[in-house]
């Protein structure tokens, strides 16, 4: 193969300084050996499916993950533990930590007084970082017990941003031990909380 | 007179957009470095197929672990040619060959400093080429790797001679100044 005439690529109607420029790149190119042609449609395909499988979580993995939330409560939280809410009308809050399905989220669940009268609780859900949905797929909020998921909370969907949605439950908190948003019923993980209350 | 490189984004900046999630900034990521990683992985393993596994495994680990990376530490290029050199080298072990220091087909006879020194020129030069745009990029690897005179490029291109001077004489200046900061 013969190698190219810088003089040939280049012309010869540049200053000296430009011309000196283009020699040191000229140079570097000679010293390099070829790239390949060009990237095997295989390559490009594999790569495009990185990141996009869905994670599976077998019923072993989620009931790991509610133990590690349990063990994080006892360690970090205790039981009972009533958090600072800003002066607003809700009692506690508790944050929800994002899981490997959704490792940019976050969230935070406001519990309210218990109504007397009915006996349910006022919630307040705040989330951001989930992607959003499509299809009339949705998200769960659940309470789960001891990895399993035992009491749905109320579905929603995101937008941009932070979204803040209201429900209300008729569950006795104490008996759980984490909430939880799935995507779908029953779905894996996507934010969890290392206590109830 | 020099040609103003395009204001593209930067390597670290789309790998800090890749540590947050952002899929878009991984699909630029990977088309401007899926052919210098790919080279890079068919010099060291000598086979094609093992370089694929090699250049997907890099790209996989560059998903998992871009939040992992520090710009105030290096730059996106060097961060990202670390994790390439790493997975090669996973994959070369695998086969329980002598892999890490597999000669570069430019320097056989260099020293494994003067090997890793090329290794990191030519990583360089690749990714410098991946951010032309194709029409300079092309007449660019035509001239240097295929033997073709200028002539014979416009030829096969189908565009007049002075395209071909133009765009030649275009890209190397956008090298200049993408290549500045390297060393020969």
């Amino acid at each position: 193969m013969t190698d190219p005439d810088f003089r040939d690529l280049v012309g010869g109607d540049l200053p000296p300084e430009e011309i000196a420029r283009l020699e040191r790149v000229d140079r570097l190119l000679r010293a390099t050996p070829a790239p390949p042609a060009q990237v095997p449609a295989s390559l490009t395909d594999a790569v495009a499916r990185i990141g996009t499988e869905r994670r599976v979580w077998t019923p072993r993995r989620v009931a790991f993950a509610f133990a590690v939330a349990a063990v994080l409560a006892a360690v970090f939280f205790g039981v009972g533990r009533w958090t600072d809410t800003g002066g607003s009308h809700y009692r506690f809050a508790v944050p929800l930590e994002a899981t490997a399905s959704a490792p940019q989220a976050s969230g935070e669940i406001k519990v309210g007084d218990r109504d007397p009268k009915s006996g349910n609780w006022e919630l307040q859900l705040n989330v951001a970082g989930l992607p959003k949905l499509s299809g009339g797929d949705y998200y769960v909020l659940w309470l789960a017990k001891n990895g399993k998921y035992a009491g749905t909370c109320g579905t929603f969907n995101v937008g941009s941003g932070t979204t803040t949605v209201d429900m209300t439950v008729s569950y006795r908190l104490k008996n759980y031990d984490a909430w939880v948003v799935s995507r779908h019923e029953g779905g894996a993980p996507w934010l969890l909380s290392a206590r109830v209350s | 007179m020099p040609v103003a490189v395009a204001t593209a984004e930067t390597d670290g900046r789309l790998i800090e957009r890749v540590g947050r999630g952002d899929r878009d900034a991984f699909d630029q990521l990977y088309k401007r470095f899926a052919r210098p990683v790919l080279a890079m992985a068919v010099r060291q393993l000598g086979d094609n197929g093992r370089a694929e596994d090699a250049a997907q495994e890099t790209f996989a680990a560059v998903w998992r672990s871009a939040r992992s990376y520090k710009a105030e530490r290096g730059s996106g290029s060097a961060w990202l040619y670390a994790v390439a050199r790493h997975a090669i080298i996973d994959r070369a072990r695998q086969r329980r060959e002598q892999a890490a220091e597999i000669p570069e087909e430019a320097s056989a006879d260099a020293t494994p400093a003067e090997r890793a020194e090329q290794s990191w020129l030519t990583w360089r030069v690749h990714s410098a080429l991946e951010q032309l745009p194709e029409r300079e990029r092309v007449v660019i690897e035509l001239a240097y790797w295929s033997g073709l005179s200028q002539t014979e490029i416009a030829s096969y291109l189908d565009v007049p001679l002075g395209t071909v001077k133009t765009r030649t004489r275009t890209g190397l200046a956008r090298l200049a100044g993408l290549l500045e900061e390297v060393r020969e």
